[in-house]
């Protein structure tokens, strides 16, 4: 049935993309109560045909390497593409004099020559994608399924499906295209997507203002992309991931991440140009992603309703920002400087959110700073730079997919039964009412404090591993980062399980929102919940058993070249046992601190509150919970200073410019008024004014110059 | 006078007979339904036989006749090139008063098209019209104005101007029988005579100067007048003359007044009669007799259509601003179009002069299709404003259409497109025509001495169009503004008739139609411009006269037809 790969490619975003049209012209009329079939059908399908695209390409990687013995040649990764049709075709008529050399591209010059600009709409599948695929169809599927529960009865009950499901196809599509512009595109429609659905209470201002600042934040990274690709396109002069094959099957145009370059990495262009290319992607990857200084808008988006949160702002739109960088790495491997970058800003951002999320007291506060702090994870791992780092970065992103989904969707079943309150000084104890929530919750809370076997152990343990490799090699940075690193670990598994304790541990108490009902939330929220809970405590273990993951994700073409190949660690050489030990120890004892502190009968508070009091303790309690007063400081430096700009500008155009048209606009009306008076209604004086217009005209004749 | 002749008019006789029928007729079955159904008729039948002509006797390769027609054109009659041209014939002889060419083709097609809107709009007239006379009248009006098309002698122009304007005050009497009707119909009818005296004496000043009522032969007589004798300033009196008669019916300031008296006190549709039909046919009267007739007059015609059209489109445009009456608002606005129109004629009439248009703008093509866009907004505006009214209630002012954006979203999306279009939008079909009158006017370029200062006036002629436009926006839009943003005031029925409906929906898709495929007006708009330059039937008198029996035996085959 599905022989053919092509196919796949198309029907997986393609699905989605119906169904959000179908739900949104008929989802009001028809579907009414029943507008979530046609998204959970269609993600559904869409996962299916995932899981068949990755074993078509399992099977391509598996054929790679036996006829790669004996070949001479063959190509770098495993990749497929299909070019659907092309959108734009601007200047056939000029050829870079650089980037056709008998199908030996050279790197095109950087002031830039006449190229071709060409935009495929082409799908691809590599590893890379066929992994990022069945990630989100799978968490997508899971999440509308538990929004039948959690948005049953909402007034944009259709509404909210055909944004999922229009969400779904533009993340589909953007981990599919193999062209930067087209990413942009979808990129830009996922922002759009989360637009829509953190403001989907649009009526509460909270949530539009969130939205807002949201997509504003966005934009500024959305910015710094757009430069990265004007500066790949007079650099590279394509866009397209993959070479363009001429007629006679030599490569017309090398693509970027096509197989001419990745076979002779010396045609990626480092020094300068590569360092700012790298930043800008970095920057749009920022945004997206949510990390430092870009990563304001998340906790704010915590506003959506939590299936949203639990899909977009957790497990799949955030983690663009890394399949990008992931995509890139040979943009970035020949710029070691904004690897460097990479790292650093991930291994502070890890570390800033953890110590925010430490105080925070509402729940899916913690899960969105926590989900900061494992972005910064994930980046610091793209940024060692080895083919374990990036691997393990994937990794992590891989299993933070199902666990953090897992974790949002067991706090918004909380919300759910405590109606509509997230604050958990309102709440406690809840581990008898709602037992099913509560063991998943373990489950998640043990896999994100990197617990063995849980999932997240065995990704965060591969990051914190190759960070330590790059810091046994001598550099001071990666040093820092390996002992920041461990202790974001620490800290991870201590807010974690606050949050675990202070909800369903102690004393009973149930805010007066809730009603006398309180109760485990239906089948249909905690079905998803005990799958996830499943995913979380086995897909680490099953994916890093042999080392399948990152061996099936490195034979994807970016990953797959000769650089970054030659830094891979063959198994067995170096295992981290030690290292494993040892943070295992450091989460344990994270937990063991949270447990010391909220577990029981709160005796303990007292201590930390006497610890707190002190004035030293004081600013340090104030600095995290105030989230290290970084909003504060935009608003000052950024937000003010652009309204005081505005009023001013307004003030200008409003009384200025808008005074010279208005009176521009006047001077035709006065001058109509006085020329309307002569219209007297009088025919007498029509015909005297006829006869002295053609009087007139007579009068010229004598004027007008003989001849 | 020939069997050839009468064939070239055989889609006026059809109106014609149709109208005879309807008025006799009329007297005897008072019915409405059946004379609407022979006026449509009558105009399809006509736009068929004129199809017809267009057929036999534009393209050659299609049949005998045509190609005796056009071989006699060449003046090598009997011999038959073999290989036929791929365009159409220019303009084709035919003995008689007629000029039978691409540019009266061109008018009389339009004149079908409107008119048919026109008989549209009519078919649910009020209940005390006596319906079969009003038919029977618009159907001679029309005739009127394809007569004026093919015209090349005076005489006959004139009674085809005559022929439109007679028909208009009994249409204009006819329309509504109160005392504001009757006051508007009293001062048309005065102030018409009156351009129609001024006119006609203009036309015996011609005369005596020529000596002759045919536009070839004027042509060759005024082009020969000595410069020192007093017949040249007898011929330029003459010119003033006619542009001033003429110059009413195209609404040219100073003889605009009684446009908004009367549009205001008649019905919508014979406001929109009005609107297209006079102003048509004195630009067309214009092109025939000062761009082709008068030799050596065209840089004074210039100058005197160009500050006519200076003045015409600023005072219809600003005075247009203060009008809270639909049809007075638009009685300015058919004025300030009339402006526009001119830039086409002093264009033409510069080029006639021996300017050359750098770009290949032609003023008159231009002209051409600014009027065919002009006439399918506004006609299309009047048929939805009958539309929406009823006959005792009609709309009346502005602020009637509140509100009609929700409560009749079709008439009103027609309405914004009219309006759009009237402005000068794109893509829709008044952009282009603007365009092409303004770029023509861009391009001019004069020669000799005087040329830069002639070339600086045209420029500021398109400025001041350009401005004219943005200030026509501030009414135009705010027709759209209330038709959308305003809450109504009035419950509108929309009972207007079905046919001023049909005729509504035709209008904005052709206006929606020529926007966005404006190629195949623009082309036939260059071949008929380029045509009305020939001599065309005049020179063919001549090989007639000398070949008597090729031209007999084409009337005879036409004839036999």
């Amino acid at each position: 049935m599905f022989e053919n790969i092509n196919h796949l490619m198309v029907l997986i975003p393609a699905l989605p993309l119906a169904s959000a049209i179908f739900t949104a012209i008929f989802g009001r009329s028809l579907l009414k109560e029943r507008a979530h079939l046609p998204t959970i059908l269609a993600l559904v399908a869409s996962f299916v045909l995932s899981l068949f695209l990755l074993f078509d390409i399992r099977g391509r990687v598996h054929e790679l390497h036996e006829s790669s013995e004996g070949a001479a040649t063959h190509s770098v990764g495993v990749e497929v593409w299909h070019t659907l049709w092309t959108w734009a075709a601007i200047g056939h008529e000029y050829h870079h004099p650089d980037t056709v050399v008998d199908g030996h591209a050279a790197p095109a010059d950087v002031a830039g020559h006449n190229f071709d600009f060409i935009v495929d709409v082409t799908l691809r599948a590599d590893p890379l994608t066929a992994i990022m695929l069945c990630m989100v169809t799978f968490v997508s599927s899971l999440v509308s399924i538990y929004g039948v529960g959690y948005m049953h009865g909402d007034r944009g009950y259709w509404r909210f499906y055909s944004y999922v499901s229009l969400f779904v196809f533009s993340m589909t599509m953007l981990v599919s295209v193999s062209n930067f512009a087209l990413l942009y595109v979808f990129w830009e429609a996922v922002g759009v997507c989360s637009y829509l659905l953190i403001g989907f209470w649009y009526e509460k201002p909270s949530a539009a203002a969130a939205g807002k600042k949201a997509f504003l934040v966005n934009r500024i990274g959305d910015f710094g992309f757009a430069i990265g690709l004007f500066l790949l396109w007079v650099t590279y002069g394509t866009l397209n991931f993959h070479d363009t094959p001429a007629a006679d099957g030599v490569a017309a145009v090398a693509g970027i991440l096509g197989q001419t370059r990745l076979a002779d990495p010396s045609l990626y262009v480092g020094g300068a140009v590569g360092l700012a290319i790298c930043l800008c992607l970095l920057t749009g990857a920022c945004g997206k992603s949510a990390q430092f200084p870009l990563h304001v808008w998340l906790p704010d988006a915590m506003e959506g309703p939590t299936p949203v949160s639990a899909l977009i702002h957790a497990a799949t739109m955030v983690t663009a920002g890394v399949y990008m960088v992931t995509r890139c790495t040979p943009l970035f491997v020949a710029s070691p400087e904004s690897q460097e970058v990479v790292a650093a800003i991930g291994g502070f951002t890890a570390l800033l959110a953890g110590l925010i999320a430490v105080t925070q007291t509402d729940l899916k506060r913690v899960l969105a700073y926590s989900t900061v702090s494992q972005l910064g994870y994930m980046f610091l791992g793209l940024g060692v730079g080895s083919l374990a780092g990036i691997s393990a970065g994937m990794f992590h992103l891989f299993t933070h997919a199902y666990f953090k989904a897992l974790l949002f969707l067991a706090a918004g079943s909380v919300m759910h039964a405590m109606g509509g309150v997230i604050d958990m000084r309102r709440f406690s104890g809840l581990r008898f009412i709602m037992p099913t929530t509560c063991w998943t919750f373990w489950f998640g809370s043990l896999a994100l404090s990197g617990v063995f076997p849980f999932a997240g152990f065995w990704s965060k343990d591969a990051i914190i591993g190759a960070v330590g490799d790059r810091a046994a090699a001598g550099s001071t940075l990666y040093t820092v980062l390996f002992w920041a690193s461990l202790f974001t670990a620490f800290l991870t598994a201590f807010y974690t399980f606050r949050a675990l304790f202070l909800t369903f541990y102690g004393r009973e108490k149930i805010p007066p929102e809730a009603g006398h009902h309180a109760h485990e939330s239906p089948s249909v929220m905690t079905f998803p919940l005990m799958i996830l809970a499943v995913c979380a405590l086995g897909i680490g273990a099953v994916y890093e058993w042999n080392h399948t993951f990152a061996h099936f994700l490195g034979n994807t073409p970016s990953l797959a070249y000769a650089t970054i190949q030659a830094t891979a660690v063959h198994a067995g050489e170096h295992s981290h046992l030690g290292l494993a030990l040892f943070s295992t120890f450091v989460a344990l004892s994270g937990v063991g601190l949270a447990a010391y502190f909220y577990l029981g009968d709160h005796r303990h508070i007292e201590q930390l509150t006497r610890i707190m009091r002190s004035p030293f303790g004081l600013r340090l309690y104030q600095l995290s919970s105030g989230k290290f007063y970084i909003d504060p400081i935009y608003n000052l430096l950024i937000v003010w200073p652009l309204q005081l700009l505005a009023a001013v500008s307004y003030w200008v155009d409003r009384w200025i410019v808008d005074g010279l048209v208005n009176l521009c606009g006047r001077v035709p009306v006065a001058f109509g008024a006085v020329l309307r008076s002569l219209q007297s209604g009088l025919v007498q004086f029509y015909a005297l004014v006829m006869v002295l217009g053609m009087l007139v005209l007579i009068g010229t004749l004598f004027l007008w110059p003989a001849g | 006078m020939s069997t050839e002749t009468i064939y070239c008019l055989l889609p006026e006789m059809m109106l014609i007979i149709a109208a005879t029928l309807i008025y006799i007729g009329g007297v005897f079955v008072p019915g409405r339904q059946v004379w609407s159904g022979i006026a449509i008729g009558a105009v399809l039948v006509s736009g068929w036989t004129l199809y017809g002509q267009y057929t036999r006797m534009f393209w050659p390769d299609q049949h005998p006749v045509a190609d005796a027609v056009a071989a006699a054109e060449h003046g090598s009659a009997g011999e038959v090139s073999p290989e036929y041209p791929p365009e159409p014939i220019l303009s084709v002889a035919v003995p008689g008063p007629l000029k039978v060419d691409l540019f009266s083709q061109y008018v009389r097609w339009l004149v079908l098209v409107v008119g048919l809107i026109f008989v549209l709009m009519a078919t649910q007239l009020a209940p005390d019209v006596q319906v079969p006379e009003y038919l029977g009248t618009l159907l001679l009006a029309i005739t009127g104005l394809m007569i004026v098309a093919s015209a090349q002698e005076l005489v006959l122009l004139f009674i085809g101007l005559e022929l439109i304007s007679i028909p208009t005050y009994i249409l204009l009497y006819l329309g509504r029988r109160t005392i504001e009707s009757q006051e508007a119909t009293a001062k048309y009818f005065f102030l018409s005579i009156l351009s129609s005296a001024v006119m006609l004496y203009g036309f015996s000043f011609l005369y005596g100067a020529a000596g002759s009522t045919e536009l070839l032969k004027i042509q060759d007589a005024v082009g020969g007048i000595d410069e020192s004798s007093g017949f040249l300033w007898f011929a330029r009196l003459s010119l003033v003359l006619i542009f001033a008669g003429l110059g009413f019916k195209v609404t040219a300031v100073p003889f605009h007044f009684y446009a908004p008296d009367v549009y205001q006190g008649t019905t919508a549709g014979n406001a929109a009669l009005l609107s297209v039909l006079p102003k048509l046919g004195g630009l067309v009267a214009l092109v025939r007799i000062v761009s082709f007739a008068m030799p050596g007059m065209e840089t004074y015609a210039w100058h005197l259509a160009l500050v006519l059209a200076l003045v015409t489109m600023t005072l219809g445009n600003v005075v247009a601003l203060w009008q809270d009456n639909i049809r007075r608002l638009l009685a300015y606005s058919s004025i300030a179009h009339g402006g526009y129109m001119l830039i086409g004629l002093a264009v033409a009439f510069a080029g006639a002069s021996g300017a050359d248009s750098a770009s290949g703008f032609d003023g008159v093509a231009g002209m051409l299709f600014y009027i065919a866009a002009y006439a399918l907004a506004t006609t299309g505006t009047f048929a939805a404003v009958i539309y929406l009214g009823r006959d005792d209630r009609p709309i009346e002012s502005v602020d009637d259409l509140a509100g009609i954006g929700r409560n009749h979203p079709w008439t009103a999306l027609s309405l914004a497109v009219f309006m759009f279009s009237l402005t000068g939008i794109p893509p829709l079909a008044g952009f282009w025509g603007k365009l092409n009158l303004f770029a023509g006017a861009l391009s001019i370029h004069l020669p000799g001495e005087e040329g830069d200062l002639g070339r600086y006036w045209f420029i500021l002629l398109a400025v001041v169009g350009v401005l004219n436009a943005a200030i026509s926006a501030g009414y135009y839009l705010r027709i759209v503004g209330v038709m959308y943003f305003r809450s109504s005031q009035r419950d509108l029925q929309a009972d207007g008739g079905t046919g001023a409906g049909l005729a509504m929906v035709l209008c904005a898709v052709l206006v929606v139609f020529v926007g966005l495929q404006p190629n195949p007006l623009q082309v036939g708009a260059n071949a008929a411009a380029q045509s009305a330059r020939l001599p065309g039937g005049g020179a063919t008198l001549d090989i007639a006269s000398e070949q008597p029996s090729d031209v007999s035996a084409v009337a005879m085959s036409v004839a036999g037809e």
